[in-house]
Parts: C-alpha cells; structure tokens; sequence
C-alpha cells in the first residue's frame, strides 16, 4: 500500500525506536559481561576498552555450566523425543479411527491443554515423589513427556487428515504390519509437523524455570536455568559474573534462533491458528 | 463383525497406550488429585487427613488478605497486559507489514527477546533497572529515568509489565504478521481506490479480516497473563514486602516455602483455574459474536 512521506518516516522511526528497545537489554549484557566491574561502573553503555573474557571463565566455573548444559541437553532430547514418540503414534491412530472411544480419548487429552501447570503443581511434585522420578534428569524428561503430549497429539491429529489413506492400504497389502506401515510410511510423511513440534518444545523445555525448581534438589543435576538462578541468589552484586552467565545461557537459544528462524515463526503461526 | 471390532480397539490402544500411560500419570491424576485434595486439610506429610469440605475455598476468598491481595494484583496486570501487549503487537505488525524491504530484519529484532527464557529476561532487565537506568540519569540529567523501578510498589508493577511486554509481544506479532499475509492486497487496493484513507483501510478491511487472530491473541495473552510468575520471581521476587505478589507466587509460598499446606494451596489453584476458565469462556464468547458480526 502507498502511504504517504510522513506516514513512511513515522512509521521507520517508531519502528526504528522499537528496535532499539528490543535490542538494548541484550546490547547492555553483551557488552557489561566484557567489562571489568570497574569499568562497568563508569559507564555502563560505552563499549569496553578491552574484550575481559575471564568472567565467562569464572562463570564457568561457578555455575557448573558444562554439566548443566548437558543437563539441560539430556532433558531436552529425551523429553522432545518421547513427546514425539507417543504423541505420534497417538495421534495418528486417534485421527485415523472414528467411533466414540476414539473421541472420548481424544477429548482427555485437549481438554486437559487448559489446565494451567500452577493447578498440579503440588499433586504433580507428589506424583514424582512416589514413583521415584523427583530430583533426576531423566525423571524430570518423563514428566516433559506426560506435560507436552496433548499440544502434540492435537497437532499431530490435524496434520495426518492431509495424508491420504491409499498410502496405507497400499502398505497393507504389500504385507506391513500396522506399527510397520506407520514407522515406515507414515511416520516420515509427518516430519514437517514433526520439525514443527520439537522446535516448540525445545523452546518451552531448555527455558523453563519452575518444573526444574520444584524437581530438583541437587544442584549437579540442575538445568542450565537453575544454575543461572542460583548465581544470580548467590552473587547479588558481581554483576559481570552474572551478566556473563546470563549471555551463555541465552546463547544456545538465539544460535538456534539464527538457523531455524523460518521454523520457528512458522510454527508459532501455525500452532496458534490450529489451537 | 464383533471380532473385527474388538482388534480394532485393541490397536487403537496400542497406539494410543504410550503416550495415555505417561499423560495420566503426570497430568491427569495430578489434576483429578489436586481437585480432591482442595477439600482436605492435608500438609502433605501425614497420611491422614480429614475432609473439610469447601472450608479452603471459604478461607482463601474471606480470610486470607495475602491471597485476595495477589488475585486483585493479578487482575491489574492480566487487564493491562491484554491491552497494552495486543496494541503494540497489532501496530508493530501492520508497521512492519508496510515496511516489505526491511521486514525480515524487523521481525528478526522484535521476535528475539521472546527466545530468550522469562526469568533471564528479568535478570537482565533488573541489571537495566537497578543499574543502567539510575546511571543514565545522572548522565542525561534526565531525572524520569532516575525512579525505583523495582523498590517502589507503585513503579515496579509498570517494571514488571515492561519486562512482560518486552519478552511476549514479539510472539503475538508473529501471529498478527500471519493474520495479515492472509488479508487479499486487492481487497485494500480497492479501498484505497475508493478513496479510503490508509486509518480507514485498516478498520473497514483489515481489521475484521483478522479477528480470527485478534481471538487467539487475546486469549493466549488472557492465559499466560493469568499464570505469570518468572517474571515476577526473578525482578521483584513479590516484593517488597508482598506488593507484587501475584497468584501463582502466593500458591508456591503456600505449598512449598512457608506453609506447607498442600491442601489449602490445592485450592487455591482450583481457584486460579476457574478464574481462567470463566474469563476465557467469557472472552471467546464475547469475541466469536463480534467475528460473526464482522
């Protein structure tokens, strides 16, 4: 649409200052993560004078950042590949199959999207206590699992309507079993939605906060997130150490961003106009 | 066909057992069991523990000034967050729709903050807060900027929905930005050949064209903002004293950090639950009549 001059200058510059805004918190931890205390303190927006790469190192250290990313890695692999696993399955045959139990399965599971997680949280740290699943990486990915399955199965669930049934009884007649005609036919025909799912849920895992806080209990098996947490209780004032904490968790993220941008924007557009 | 229709079931439930299994051992019976534990008094340490029917509910709405205190707070916040988040959504996402050279950087900058984890957001933006800003303002001499963006209860709630704005709105105007791209160029060049103004182009066509994403928006952001506690956690940590504290932290201090009642904190999570149920039904009910409308 053709708007005039004025309008086009405003709207660069509204967005110009937008920009700026966005940017400005992250700009400000990149560079302060660079500085010495000191020189954070005569001034925090000039850039530094010398790039001072030891808080990262000392950050390091401090948070177990290593074993925390690996943490935070394992939790993110198996809970998205479990997600993808069951909710696949699930939702290909609940799509595939009519009849009222189908639907009554169906309907549990997307009722249960509007419960928020604050409303289980105390029954659910109960749970995880009895079955032995509190306090452990691979525990807490299992509980991922049971949290996550829902979003997919409903994804999962519109997306296999657009794959034509002949495909199957092709299969079928060809000698697969059901599982063999879903692994192999079925299954790789999803992977657009599939992409779609562990994107979303990579998101939502590697950043969340309060699961790993109510699960946890041994900080060697924190996530990258509650290590971060916990420096920032820790160290209240040393505000380069936490600043570079702070860049190397969100780090990881906005590499992934850079590569699956495309992805993720889709996925966003998609999952919300779906739900 | 009976004999058809039981191997039917049985491998529906194969497919289906998998994820069914997990799903109702960490959501569905943790749901059903916070329902029930609601109207018990149970500290979740002894094993018995008596029925006390809505006594909890009673209590939390009637004796409970912290509690009614956080639901007021929370209110405020969902009430300004559905506002202030959908406009700037809306008008960074038509600004950027006009914008076609330079649209990919756009989003690219707007949508980043959103990747970025909630509590990390609020640590960054509590260096920006209690540092950057009071810095800048012996700087500049600009003395607004000079404020106690997170000790003073009046300025940290406009702290706290900065900070939640900064982090959502990107996510929102990814949605209105796939809204638009659906909205017909011909339908506007139309208009605007009829000699409609590009405000009004925008309020005749456009905009009913997107009240499908209007919908969604409102209703994520209803639902998110109801739920909201990282942010809060890591800028004002409720603080001070409980002047921000907001639902979700006051049922987490209830079951876990003071009290240890897990039943009174079930229900008061039954009842952020209901909230958000009714107020969604309301929204979408009131918001699918004005797409018919449209």
């Amino acid at each position: 649409m053709r708007l005039r001059k004025s309008a086009s200058l405003f709207i660069t510059l509204f967005l110009t200052i937008g920009a700026i805004i966005s940017f400005f918190p992250i700009y400000l931890a990149i560079i302060n993560s660079l500085k010495t205390q000191g020189e954070m303190f005569a001034s925090f927006t000039a850039l530094p004078t010398k790039l001072h790469f030891e808080n990262y190192a000392h950050a390091f250290k401090q948070i177990n950042l290593l074993g925390s990313t690996i943490n935070s890695v394992i939790v993110s692999v198996i809970g998205i590949g479990g997600i993808i696993f069951c909710a696949a399955l699930a939702g290909y045959k609940l799509s595939r199959t009519s009849g009222r139990l189908s639907a009554a399965i169906f309907s549990l599971f997307i009722a249960s999207m509007l419960v928020p997680f604050h409303s289980i949280m105390i029954p659910l740290t109960r749970m995880a206590k009895n079955l032995h699943v509190s306090g452990s990486t691979y525990g807490l990915a299992l509980i991922y699992i049971g949290l996550g399955v829902n979003m997919a199965i409903f994804l999962y669930h519109g997306f296999v309507k657009s794959i034509p049934r002949e495909l199957e009884e092709a299969a079928r007649i060809d000698g697969c079993g059901e599982f063999q005609t879903f692994f192999r036919i079925i299954f790789p025909l999803l992977l657009p939605i599939t992409v779609t799912i562990a994107i979303l849920d990579f998101l939502w895992i590697w950043n969340d906060f309060l699961l790993p806080l109510l699960m946890l209990t041994d900080s060697t098996k924190y996530t990258l997130i509650l290590s971060t947490n916990t420096l920032f209780g820790e160290y209240n004032k040393e505000w380069s150490l936490i600043l570079a904490a702070l860049v190397l968790t969100a780090l990881p993220v906005i590499i992934i961003y850079g590569f699956f941008q495309k992805f993720i924007m889709q996925g966003i557009a998609e999952g919300a106009i779906k739900g | 066909m009976p004999a058809n229709r039981y191997k039917s079931i049985v491998s529906l439930l194969a497919f289906v057992a998998p994820a069914f299994i997990i799903y109702s051992l960490f959501l569905l019976i943790p749901t059903i069991g916070g329902m029930y534990y609601s109207f018990t008094d149970w500290n979740g340490l002894n094993r018995d523990y008596s029925f006390i029917g809505l006594g909890n509910f009673v209590e939390a709405l009637r004796e409970d000034p912290d509690f009614v205190n956080s639901l007021l707070f929370t209110l405020k916040y969902v009430l300004f967050m559905i506002v202030l988040q959908n406009v700037f959504a809306l008008v960074l996402a038509v600004f950027i729709e006009t914008k076609i050279r330079t649209k990919g950087f756009f989003r690219t900058i707007f949508f980043m903050p959103n990747m970025i984890s909630t509590i990390i957001s609020a640590f960054m933006w509590t260096f920006v807060f209690s540092q950057v800003l009071p810095q800048l303002a012996e700087k500049t001499a600009i003395s607004f900027l000079d404020q106690l963006w997170i000790g003073d209860p009046k300025v940290s709630f406009y702290s706290i929905i900065i900070v939640s704005l900064w982090n959502g709105v990107g996510y929102m105007m990814i949605i209105y930005l796939a809204a638009l791209q659906g909205v017909p160029q011909s339908l506007k060049e139309a208009a605007v050949i009829d000699g409609a103004s590009p405000f009004q182009t925008f309020r005749k066509v456009t905009l009913p064209m997107i009240t499908h994403a209007v919908t969604i928006c409102f209703f994520l952001t209803l639902n998110g903002a109801f739920k909201v506690f990282e942010v809060v956690y890591g800028l004002t940590g409720g603080g001070p004293g409980r002047s921000t504290q907001v639902i979700t932290m006051n049922i987490y201090e209830e079951a876990f950090s003071n009290n240890f009642r897990y039943g009174y904190a079930s229900a008061k999570s039954v009842i952020l639950f209901i909230i958000i149920l009714l107020f969604t039904f309301i929204q979408i009910g009131v918001m699918k009549r004005k797409e018919v409308e449209a």
